[in-house]
């Protein structure tokens, strides 16, 4: 069978049909295999890696806004020293900047700086609880990416394009290793706040794979899916009634097309959606949490209880089988603004503040999973879509800078306590350009710790051969344990 | 305000046809400085990151096997190149070095980029591995194909029916019979106008004797203006169609329900297709003085857009792609966009057609504020607009001064925020524009407003060390700031929807186009050969033929001809398959965007050439072509299963049986909409927002609920598409993406559907409504109502055993009614909308809410068979 009339098959064959038990695991992901017959039952099925996968799970802390990563792990003592002069022009080579608020004062803030744990990494006062985990990171202090705007730039970092279409990291994944969990979405997104992420569903959607394949936004709230809950005047009892009579009805009907797999994954759907009515809602009811856990990611204090609570609801759904968590922060009060990390004005108040909104959950989550035997299992990755500029603007901020910033991982395969890739001496592009981290390197990266080569996870659209980095992207090998 | 007036009175000059002086808005914004670095990054490190499509590593480029790799089926794997057509490698190729057709419309000498040429050539020797071969089937000319012999004659209704028949006749098979009467017209309605039929049209259907029963009822269907609906909703998903920019920011474009509006009117008149392209693509060179014309270029003008975006230049090329690309897939089934970063892998296009394609956008310019002629929607805005103007005129004029003094440096603090090649363009005296810089001048026009001036304050007064900080501009972004806040009360007051103007693209009155090249890797800092617009030429030794209007360089009625013209082997081939996919579930090219060579071939290429060359011959008449589908017998047959079919065929490609199909988004809410009877049918006019899940998140500002509860419930295509925000209950039924063009409805089937389906409020809504037609129809009598239920949803009356089953449900349900009520705190949901005077047993009537609801949640109505 081709890879089209395959791929139509896959669709028509539906969600959650049979062979979900996890064995009769199918070789090499994706659909480079032939055809298998347990797994065109169900797009959703579990397949397995191309080689053994270092995790089981994904959480994808996205810093909405871009932190300034030079005020939070990036010590640059040249830095300070330059404070207040002009960038000397030697830094500035190479890269299009704009001039809006000058390009020509260095910038220092108002940071303290010390070494942590036994691999000594830095980290600014503004960190003082992740700090204590130094040794669970390690460091990419080389990342590069295209920096115009947070959304062009965002949408990469989750997609991979600079345009919308193309699917995002955690639907590759989902695409790949089907669900571990036929109860949930294998692909899920957490925000905090009251709003949905700016730019919205555009950057946890499926692309031109199936949209099978998207994320599911788990909403804030005790109903974290769409439509969850029952209609207020229909009763637990009379529901269970209708989804009898309509299976009923269903399996009357297609009782005259014996074959078809469509219409069979349709009754099937209905009593996974009856159970998703109580597993969703139980995945994210933090209620018989302890209340040390709960002190642990911050829950106690309404600083940190947005965001505590989304970290929280990550390590259940990690706990449940759920393996690419893609949680954004939200945006907090600066200045009488609610603003994400995006300080081209008061950087000090705005880092200040959304520093303290994730310090302590993160370190509430490492120190969670490591506990529970978690953590090396799952991936835990620290992103955003550009860093900040060594230079300030409006005399208090700093603008996008997309020539060198900070990322990290954690967890499991990932080489604790080093660093990869440096910036220059005042933190504004990457000092050893070959060193570079590109989103496509971090995706590779990703993709190879769940088991998957991004040069062999494929899927067939309009004539091309797609792959979650596109033409580009590697392995960074340092990075791995 | 006022930009926008002296801006909107420039583009109907235009419009009109004006050339000469027209960009005057723009000087308002350009205050030309000094001097502004203009480096052109060479470093090898940034440009790999600073454009898409550049190759970052180029071990990868080279060594590993690339995405166009044929994914394994091993048994290709030794092949030597990546080719998926096994034709006769006989003629040899002599097109691909062909020197490059030069039309005489600008005389800029060749761009001078010689360093990257060198790795280009590397490039292009990799992937230019392929043998010679002939030219691929869907660049042959379509010849029409005489019409197969067959044993079967009875069955032959239409040609159509002789060229499947004679697939199936070869492999034994027989077809299958006529679909019943009432089956045949839920099918046909559904596909016709994406809604379910009324049961009395089913009945008259099924009981007219006439011989020309279904030459009526295909008639009746294609001259109501539920075919345009229905119609334009699939071309709305290859046109990328939306009513926001998309990104982040997903402004409202608040005019292109003008171009939906014109898609429909467009399917209803039966505009010939090929006139409907030219429209589409040139409306603005070949009819500017109609109104029509410029709406139809809506089709270019609804790329995604971020108009916040800092670097115009890559804007630009973002754009232009967009159109390339959309024109290639949409009209010529061709993945032309696999050639921007390097010749394509499979089929003969190569860099540089790929941007000869795309030199024909080069000089096109989007434009919202063209008036448009007035009408009720105008005048209504209008009023309201002036209300709204007079009711806030103070507070905007006490803005409008706090701004004055400042304006000149505040729109150069502005434009200072664009990267270094958008400010050479900024930054250049008027005079010496040239037409690259008159694009990102009038793109930087139509992206600045007084919010943005009003930024200088905000970033000046944030703090004591900014360089234009005094306490004079703290003060003034106070007041500032807090008028915004008096102004943002009036906003109930402003129209709801509608506009006073256009959405189009233009090319501003000037007929010189900027230069295009071929980019090396896609990236547009990495220059290559000057490039003239020229058609791909693997597909035709045809030139463009050019002809500058005064206003406009005449590139893309040149472009539009050639799609649109009789002999184009792709153009009528990919339409006419795309109707036969709407029918049949799938393509005779299954690949319904990609005729190339990745592509899948013809399952029935006689069928596919049959079609199109008759599709020429009726003046591109797409209701001709709908209706000679309809009266088929292929068309007619059943779709109950058949053991034969099963074994022989299995994916059902000879259409053996007829293949039943999912409903789709819009199909699926509009139909309940019909069944309930609230269905509001009215044709056209600015998008509606119908209410969305309280748990969505939605800022009110994106998604304002439609005051009027009609509006709520008219056709799904009126639903207002933020690209941001999908309309939950149709996204999660596969409803199309607005990002690029959408060529086929997936079907997928999940427990999200489930949950919409069975939870939402308003679906239920619309049961209990149904509920109520159904007694206002049938009476008391229960077996009658499940009749009429069955009716109305199915097309036909429940069984026996149906009604047993139901009956049965009823009476057990009623007691959990009953149980769930004992306590007197729960609310049960009733029949609405009944006529006065009906006494019902409210227990039992919310049980037979509860069972209509059942029954619309069910496969039968969810599928068409």
């Amino acid at each position: 069978m081709n890879n089209q009339s395959r791929r139509d098959f896959l669709l028509k064959s539906g969600y959650g049909l049979g062979g979900l038990a996890l064995s009769g695991l199918l070789p090499g992901g994706g659909i480079m295999q032939a055809a298998f017959a347990s797994e065109l039952e169900d797009p959703l099925a579990p397949k397995a890696p191309h080689f053994p996968a270092k995790v089981k799970s994904v959480i994808w802390l996205h810093m909405d806004g871009a932190p300034s990563t030079i005020d939070l792990y990036d010590y640059k003592p040249e830095l300070v020293k330059l404070a207040g002069q002009e960038v000397p022009p030697s830094f500035l080579k190479g890269i299009k900047t704009s001039t809006q608020g000058g390009v020509g004062k260095l910038f220092a803030s108002n940071r303290t700086w010390k070494q942590y744990g036994e691999s000594g990494a830095w980290f600014s006062d503004l960190l003082p609880n992740l700090s204590q985990h130094a040794d669970k990171i390690a460091f990419i202090k080389s990342s590069v990416t295209v920096g115009a705007t947070h959304d062009i730039s965002i949408l990469k970092l989750n997609t991979g394009g600079l345009n919308p279409g193309r699917p995002s990291l955690g639907a590759w994944i989902q695409y790949a290793l089907g669900t571990a969990n036929p109860d949930l979405p294998a692909y899920v997104v957490l925000y905090n706040g009251k709003r949905e992420p700016t730019g919205g569903s555009v950057n946890w959607s499926a692309g031109f794979l199936p949209a099978v394949y998207q994320g599911t936004a788990f909403r804030p709230g005790n109903s974290p899916i769409l439509y969850l809950d029952r209609p207020e005047t229909e009763a637990a009892t009379q529901q269970a009634e209708n989804l009898s009579l309509l299976k009923l009805l269903n399996e009357k009907k297609d009782a005259a097309y014996p074959n078809d797999s469509e219409l069979q994954a349709r009754v099937r759907a209905y009593e996974l959606a009856a159970r998703m009515q109580t597993t969703a809602p139980e995945a994210v009811d933090l209620s018989k949490e302890s209340e040390k856990t709960k002190e642990q990611y911050g829950l106690n204090d309404e600083v940190t209880k947005g965001y505590g609570t989304s970290l929280l609801r990550a390590r259940r759904l990690v706990e449940r089988g759920v393996r690419f968590i893609q949680v954004v922060s939200g945006p907090t009060d600066v200045n009488g603004d609610t603003r994400n990390w995006d300080a081209h004005t008061n950087l000090e108040e705005n880092h200040g503040k959304h520093a303290r909104v994730v310090d302590k959950p993160i370190a509430g989550l490492l120190a969670d999973l490591k506990e529970r035997g978690l953590l090396d299992s799952t991936l835990v990755v620290w992103t955003s879509e550009f860093g900040r500029t060594s230079y300030g603007q409006s005399g208090t901020g700093r603008d996008h800078n997309a020539w060198g910033y900070t990322q990290w991982l954690a967890g499991g395969g990932v080489k604790a306590g080093t660093t990869y890739g440096a910036t220059d001496e005042i933190g504004l592009q990457v000092a050893d350009k070959s060193l570079g981290v590109d989103t496509y390197d971090l995706h590779a990266t990703v993709l190879n710790q769940m088991g998957l080569d991004h040069l062999k996870l494929i899927y067939k659209y309009q004539g091309r051969s797609e792959r979650p980095t596109v033409v580009y992207g590697k392995v960074i090998k340092e990075l791995i344990a | 305000m006022k930009r926008n007036k002296l801006y909107l009175a420039i583009l109907w000059g235009l419009a009109g046809g004006l050339a000469g002086e027209t960009i005057a808005a723009t000087d308002l914004f350009n205050n030309p400085v000094s001097s502004i670095g203009a480096t052109r990054p060479a470093d090898t490190f940034n440009s790999p990151v600073s454009s898409i499509g550049s190759p970052s590593a180029p071990s990868t480029a080279t060594t590993t096997p690339l995405a166009e790799t044929k994914p394994l089926p091993v048994a290709t794997a030794t092949a030597p190149a990546p080719v998926a057509q096994a034709a006769p490698a006989s003629q040899p190729e002599t097109t691909t070095a062909a020197t490059t057709p030069a039309p005489a419309v600008t005389a800029t000498p060749a761009a001078t980029a010689a360093a990257p040429a060198a790795d280009n050539k590397t490039v292009a020797a990799a992937d230019a591995q392929q043998p010679a071969k002939s030219k691929l089937w869907s660049y042959q000319p379509v010849k029409e194909p005489v019409q197969p012999d067959v044993k079967n004659k009875g069955w032959v209704r239409t040609p159509i029916d002789a060229f499947v028949l004679a697939a199936l006749e070869a492999k034994g098979l027989n077809p299958s019979g006529d679909a019943d009467r009432a089956a045949f017209i839920r099918r046909a309605t559904l596909d016709v106008w994406g809604v379910i039929p009324t049961p009395e049209d089913v009945a008259n259907f099924v009981n007219d004797t006439s011989p020309d029963a279904y030459e009526k009822l295909a008639d009746r269907l294609l001259s109501s203006t539920k075919y345009g609906e229905r119609q334009a909703r699939r071309w709305l998903d290859l046109a990328r169609y939306s009513d926001s920019t998309g990104f982040q920011g997903d402004q409202t474009r608040p005019n292109f329900w003008r171009y939906r509006d014109y898609v429909i009117s467009a399917f209803n008149s039966d505009k010939p297709y090929s006139q409907f392209i030219q429209e589409q693509l040139a409306g603005d060179e070949i009819l500017p003085d109609k109104q029509e014309g410029l709406i139809a270029t809506g089709f270019l003008a609804g790329f995604p857009d971020n108009s916040n975006s800092r670097d115009l230049v890559q804007r630009k090329y973002q754009i232009t792609t967009d159109m390339t690309d959309t024109v290639g897939k949409v009209f010529l089934g061709q993945t032309v966009e696999c050639a921007r970063c390097h010749n394509h892998k499979f089929d003969k296009i190569s860099q540089k057609d790929y941007y000869s394609l795309q030199s024909f956008f080069a000089n096109v310019s989007a434009v919202d504020n063209i008036p448009a002629a007035k009408g009720d929607i105008e005048r209504k805005y209008e009023k309201q607009q002036a209300k709204w103007e007079e009711a806030t005129k103070e507070i905007r004029e006490k803005q409008q001064a706090i701004i004055e003094p400042y304006k000149e440096a505040a729109l150069k603090y502005h434009n200072e925020r664009y990267l270094t090649d958008s400010r050479e363009s900024i930054f250049k005296p008027k005079e010496q524009w040239n037409a690259h810089d008159r694009w990102i001048n009038h793109r930087l026009a139509n992206v600045t407003g007084d919010d943005d001036l009003a930024g200088y304050l905000r970033d000046a007064s944030n703090s004591t060390n900014n360089k234009d900080y005094s306490a004079e501009i703290a003060l003034k972004d106070k007041e500032y700031k807090e008028l915004t806040e008096e102004l943002r009360k009036f906003d109930d007051l402003k129209p709801a929807s509608g506009s006073l103007t256009i959405s189009g693209v233009s090319e501003l009155g000037h007929q010189d186009a900027p230069p295009s090249y071929v980019f090396f890797g896609g990236d547009h800092e990495r220059k290559l050969e000057e490039v003239q617009p020229a058609f791909p030429e693997a597909i035709t030794e045809e030139k463009p033929d050019i002809k500058p209007t005064g206003f406009s360089s005449g590139r893309r009625t040149a472009l539009a001809k050639w799609i649109a013209s009789d002999t184009n082997p792709l153009t009528a081939r990919v339409y006419v398959n795309r109707i036969w996919e709407e029918y049949f579930g799938r393509g005779i090219v299954e690949t319904v965007s990609d005729f190339g060579k990745a592509g899948q071939k013809p399952t029935n290429p006689e069928l596919l050439d049959y079609l199109a060359a008759k599709f020429v011959k009726e003046g591109w008449s797409i209701k001709k072509l709908h209706r000679e589908i309809l009266l088929s017998s292929v068309y007619r047959q059943s779709s109950d299963y058949r053991e034969d079919i099963a074994k022989a065929d299995n994916e059902n490609k000879l259409l053996g049986v007829f293949p039943r199909k999912r409903l789709e988004a819009e199909e699926i809410r509009d139909s309940l909409l019909v069944a309930s009877g609230k269905l509001e049918d009215k044709v056209g006019g600015p998008s509606v927002f119908p209410p969305i899940p309280d748990n969505l998140g939605a800022a009110p500002a994106q998604w304002k609920v439609s005051k009027d509860k009609k509006d709520q419930n008219r056709r799904s295509l009126y639903i207002f598409t933020r690209r941001s925000l999908p309309y939950p209950l149709l996204d999660t039924f596969d409803m199309a993406t607005a990002q690029e063009a959408h060529s086929k409805r997936d079907v997928t089937t999940t427990p999200l559907q489930s949950l919409a389906l069975f939870n939402s409020d308003i679906v239920l809504g619309w049961s209990q409504a149904l509920a109520g037609r159904v007694i206002n129809e049938a009476g008391t009598d229960e077996s009658a109502q499940l009749d009429r239920l069955y009716e109305i949803l199915f097309a036909r009356k429940a069984s026996a055993s149906e009604k047993e089953t139901l009956e049965k449900f009823l009476s057990s349900h009623e007691k959990v009614v009953r149980e769930k009520t004992a306590d007197g705190k729960f609310e049960i949901s009733i029949p609405t909308g009944l006529k006065d005077g009906q006494k019902l047993d409210p227990i039992r009537a919310a049980a037979f809410v509860d069972l209509v609801h059942t029954v619309a949640n069910s496969n039968e109505f969810i599928y068409r068979f």
